[in-house]
């Protein structure tokens, strides 16, 4: 299990209820970690529509996570 | 007849009159504004009008014009004087016929306060002292205009609004307004004169002149950025003023466009305002971006957004992205360079407006869009002026509750063709107006039939009750009403002209199954 610090942002902060929290996970990539916490938090959207960055840069999903790094998962934003 | 002309000799209403009847009017309304004998607690003996003619018509006739199309009206005129007038001559006069009185009202209103407002005319004031002074505060107060050096005093009555009905807080120059002053930013060594340069020479695009558009277009016109063009097919509503302070109540129902140019043009007298009401469409964007240096995409709607994307890595220009929502915002630049991302390289998935919150739906404060406001017009200056060398493209995340800002690096996305921008995804338009022979067709289109007349507009017209759902676009855009959020509607006016504009701003906030009567309830019949 790692410890993860996750970040969130517009709809799915409002979901989570949270800004940000520390996750204890064993999930292997950052797909599995946002599909754990959408089952979790019961997040509508889609992955595909997300992005994902880990330790301040945009990642791929399949990026590999370890204990203490940093994830923010972005939802896109329009209003104006 | 000319719709728009000036008259040498005395007016005659009567001929005018005649030239509007219509079998089909069943309403007539004009204004006479007459010379009178006081001004400002000064007697006037008698005035002087004079106008740069060229320009005069050409902005009257179009005046006119909108006034026609805009209040459905059937014939419109006016007429005004030039030369030497005595007092209680007639020194303008306007003629609106139509079907009913209140669009005829409403029309004749528009006409004389645009022309008092828009048209090239100065008045001389001959005082009964022996003095005499040019007066035109309006048009000053609009172009900053010093002509003539005049004592501030107002003209006739239509124009004792002076300052007030346009929600302008300009004061009237009674002096050529000097030259702006920009010796604190100039003192910036990264700045400098030759920055300053720099800014008068650039011309940025602006499109959206909304809570992220309003402070953008006013850091940018202060900073003395010389030309701006702004684009936004919106009207002022009156929700809109909590977010964009810009605007004030006087001015709902009015173009966004047309109002921001004016009081930036109050603002900065030095810069060149170019306003576009329409919304950026596939049809035009290309030919805005074109005539601009960089862009700054201040719309609510990914429609646009992309739209604007594509189009800027197509004129491989420069431009500054942002959005909101709720106590957040994203801040990204984007730089015609080979390792830049564009919208697209971040967002492959083009999302569909509506999945995530508008400020409609989702509610804002209003520092929020003008914070991320502030950001982009700074990354705008930032580039005009060279200060982002060697920044490394980034999408900027902003939490105005925990105050916390993230830097988040963002590669270009090899899979993303910046040789041919949203060919995997192009931008889809629907059409926005559809045609019916028929009320019962459009009935059985099986979309919902929204009639935004007026409440005295139905109540003439007996067949149009036979639509059920009665939104009045007066109470919409002044935020008494709402349109639902979801669902297919067929939106009908009297001739398609309100219908077609809600309809797009409808779309623009993201609803795709709306649609206007094309040629409204006029062309049902016809």
């Amino acid at each position: 299990m790692n410890d993860i610090e996750v970040q969130y942002f517009a709809v799915l902060r409002e979901r989570a209820g949270v800004g940000r929290e520390t996750v204890s996970t064993a999930a292997a990539t950052a797909a599995d970690l946002y599909d754990e916490l959408a089952a979790r938090h019961e997040f509508g959207l889609p992955r595909a529509m997300l992005r994902v960055a880990v330790n301040d840069e945009f990642a791929d999903w399949s990026r590999p996570l370890a204990a203490g790094d940093r994830v923010v998962f972005i939802p896109p934003v329009a209003g104006g | 007849m000319d719709v728009f002309s000036f008259s040498r000799g005395p007016l005659e209403p009567a001929r005018w009159r005649d030239a509007l009847a219509d079998p089909s009017c069943g309403g007539y309304a004009s204004f006479e504004g007459w010379v009178r004998d006081h001004n400002e607690g000064r007697r006037v003996r008698h005035l002087e009008y004079e106008a740069f003619e060229a320009l005069a018509i050409k902005e009257g006739k179009r005046i006119v014009d909108e006034a026609i199309e805009r209040f459905g009206v059937t014939r419109a005129a006016c007429v005004h004087r030039v030369g030497d007038l005595g007092l209680g001559e007639l020194a303008v006069w306007v003629g609106v016929s139509a079907a009913h009185r209140a669009e005829a009202f409403a029309a004749c209103r528009y006409i004389i306060d645009e022309v008092k407002h828009r048209v090239p005319i100065w008045k001389k004031e001959h005082y009964a002292d022996g003095d005499s002074g040019w007066v035109n505060c309006e048009r000053c107060a609009a172009t900053g205009a010093q002509a003539h050096g005049h004592a501030h005093a107002h003209p006739d009555g239509a124009a004792d609004r002076h300052g007030n009905e346009h929600g302008s807080s300009a004061p009237c120059a009674t002096e050529p307004a000097p030259p702006a002053d920009y010796s604190r930013q100039i003192a910036l060594p990264e700045v400098g004169t030759a920055g300053q340069a720099r800014l008068a020479a650039a011309s940025v695009l602006v499109v959206g002149a909304g809570g992220l558009g309003v402070p953008v277009l006013q850091y940018l016109a202060a900073a003395g950025v010389g030309r701006l063009g702004i684009v936004d097919g919106d009207l002022v509503e009156a929700s809109n003023l909590h977010r964009q302070p810009l605007y004030c109540p006087a001015d709902v129902g009015r173009p966004k466009a047309e109002i921001a140019a004016e009081r930036l043009r109050s603002l900065n007298p030095e810069v060149r305002v170019e306003a576009h009401a329409v919304h950026a469409t596939a049809a035009n964007i290309d030919a805005l971006v074109a005539q601009h240096d960089l862009v700054v995409e201040c719309t609510d709607n990914f429609r646009a957004k992309f739209l604007v994307s594509d189009a800027v890595v197509r004129a491989l220009k420069p431009a500054v992205f942002a959005s909101v929502h709720q106590y957040e915002g994203q801040l990204q630049v984007y730089r015609p360079l080979p390792h830049w991302p564009c919208l697209r390289c971040l967002w492959p998935e083009a999302p569909r407006d509506g999945m995530v919150g508008t400020c409609a739906e989702a509610g804002v404060l209003g520092p929020v869009p003008a914070t991320l406001g502030a950001l982009q017009a700074m990354a705008a200056l930032k580039r005009l002026l060279g200060l982002d060398a060697g920044e490394a493209p980034a999408l900027v995340t902003v939490d105005l509750l925990s105050l916390g800002t993230r830097r988040l690096l963002s590669p270009r996305n090899p899979g993303c063709d910046h040789e041919n921008p949203g060919a995997a995804a192009p931008v889809v338009e629907a059409p926005l107006e559809l045609g019916f022979t028929t009320l019962a067709e459009a009935f059985e289109s099986g979309l919902e039939l929204v009639d935004v007349r007026e409440s005295w507009e139905r109540a003439h017209d007996p067949p149009g009750l036979l639509i059920p759902t009665h939104l009045p676009l007066s109470e919409l855009v002044h935020g008494h009403a709402e349109f639902p959020a979801e669902g297919r509607y067929l939106i009908i006016c009297a001739h398609g002209v309100r219908s077609l504009s809600l309809t797009e701003h409808l779309r623009a906030r993201g609803q795709s199954e709306v649609y206007s009567l094309r040629g409204g309830l006029a062309a049902l019949r016809g």
